[in-house]
């Protein structure tokens, strides 16, 4: 068994581990760096609890093995807020009461980043299919979309 | 995930090499289902050979003679953007857009997609429809197949030991011509049940010139309806022609019965989709 030196950017700070093959993202961030923010659900790419950014865009931590980040620049929800002031994206969120469980919501919360750093004025439409990767069991949808509304305006 | 060893090959070359020495090696694409296998123990390589590593796998050319290029590492998400597929294959772009949801098209590639052979997948009915041909390249060879050709049975293809799919070329379409792929699915962008690709092209007089249908979820292997060429072409298209195309579509599904539909409901919706495809392409051509 050999573990690999990686370099890892993760919300702008570099981190340099040894890690096995078979580790994904989502273990690293978890186990190694202590970013529990990011959600272990599936573990099969379908829920999207795990989703961080890389290079900006939505991916699955749980698909992408860490050692296949290779220089990619990940964000995860702890890297939004600054000095402590969340994002505006985490306050349209409380202000919309668009979180239950809160369970899918760094995933939201990241794909909807991704999604408005693209198309700062989306449509519904297009704010459905930003997070179609995201599922949530609790709200119902209807506020997260609104709250994504509300953070675009 | 049982344990593997990671291998960065720096060229074409170099990964071939590898995959030949090392038989129970896999490669690494965009890895959204390879990892899924990994995970649920059902492959279990002895490597993961990365070709991300390699430059030049993915792009996406266009050249008005040869037609289009895609790189086999290109993601979801680039054929989904990409102004030149918009321009030429546009049903490519369509077929992309309901391939799951943003982070895995951000992930996937286009070779993995159909390097799979997962014969529900969504890209390889298009290009059947497209008749695109794949580049397969091993130490001191390239071979390019009908895509058609590609496939063997559920989840197999005909890569030899140390091939891989490195690019896929798509022949220029009539400048009159479209194309629509209709996807059956219970949740959007899930498993396709039916997936139906076609694409028809027209002379000034509107006589076809190109017809393709290709045909996802309804056998081990997508399916090429290759009788839609025989039917239409020289002719000026009527609705018989599409039940002519749609009844030897249905003929030729051979589907199983599993937890996402039944074998006889995937063949009566195949004929209905192939219908609808074939009216879609003719409408979008004609500017209807």
């Amino acid at each position: 068994m050999v573990k690999q030196e990686i370099q890892l950017d993760v919300n702008g700070k570099s981190y340099s581990i040894s890690v096995f093959p078979q580790e994904t993202l989502l273990e690293v961030l978890r186990e190694n760096l202590g970013l529990i923010g990011t959600k272990e659900g599936c573990s099969e790419g379908e829920c999207g609890v795990c989703t961080v950014l890389l290079d900006g865009l939505p991916v699955r931590s749980c698909l992408l093995l860490a050692v296949d980040v290779r220089g990619g620049k990940i964000t995860t929800i702890e890297g939004l807020s600054e000095k402590g002031v969340l994002h505006p994206i985490q306050k349209a969120f409380i202000e919309h009461g668009a979180i239950q469980c809160g369970f899918c919501t760094p995933g939201m919360i990241l794909s909807a980043k991704a999604l408005l750093d693209g198309n700062p004025f989306p449509s519904e439409e297009e704010i459905r299919i930003g997070l179609s990767g995201n599922l949530c069991r609790c709200t119902g949808y209807i506020k997260i979309f609104k709250a994504v509304q509300g953070a675009a305006l | 995930m049982r344990y593997f060893e990671y291998f960065e090959p720096k060229s074409v070359g170099e990964a071939c090499q590898f995959l030949n020495e090392h038989e129970e090696a896999k490669i690494l694409g965009g890895g959204v289902s390879l990892v899924v296998l990994l995970k649920n123990g059902l492959i279990t390589p002895s490597h993961l050979v990365n070709i991300k590593t390699i430059p030049g796998l993915a792009r996406i050319e266009w050249d008005d003679r040869e037609g289009l290029t895609i790189g086999g590492l290109n993601h979801h998400r680039d054929i989904l953007l990409s102004p030149l597929i918009q321009r030429h294959c546009p049903i490519l772009a369509e077929a992309a857009s309901k391939i799951a949801t943003p982070p895995i098209r951000n992930l996937g590639t286009i070779g993995g997609n159909v390097a799979h052979a997962e014969p529900s997948a969504d890209f390889p009915p298009a290009l059947i429809a497209l008749n695109a041909s794949l580049m397969l390249t091993s130490p001191g060879r390239e071979r390019k197949v009908p895509i058609e050709e590609f496939f063997t049975d559920y989840y197999e293809n005909i890569l030899g030991q140390g091939e891989i799919l490195t690019r896929i070329d798509v022949p220029p379409l009539p400048p009159r011509s479209a194309g629509t792929y209709i996807k059956l699915d219970k949740i959007t962008n899930s498993i396709a049940i039916v997936g139906v690709a076609s694409v028809i092209g027209f002379d000034e007089k509107g006589i076809c010139i190109y017809a393709g249908v290709g045909l996802g979820g309804v056998a081990s292997t997508p399916l090429n309806v290759k009788g839609a060429k025989d039917i239409l072409v020289g002719e000026k298209i009527t609705e018989t022609h599409i039940d002519k195309i749609a009844k030897e579509a249905q003929a030729m599904a051979n589907p199983i019965t599993n937890v996402h539909a039944s074998a006889e409901y995937r063949k009566e919706m195949v004929y209905v989709l192939t219908r609808r495809a074939l009216q879609g392409s003719l409408d979008k051509a004609l500017g209807r």
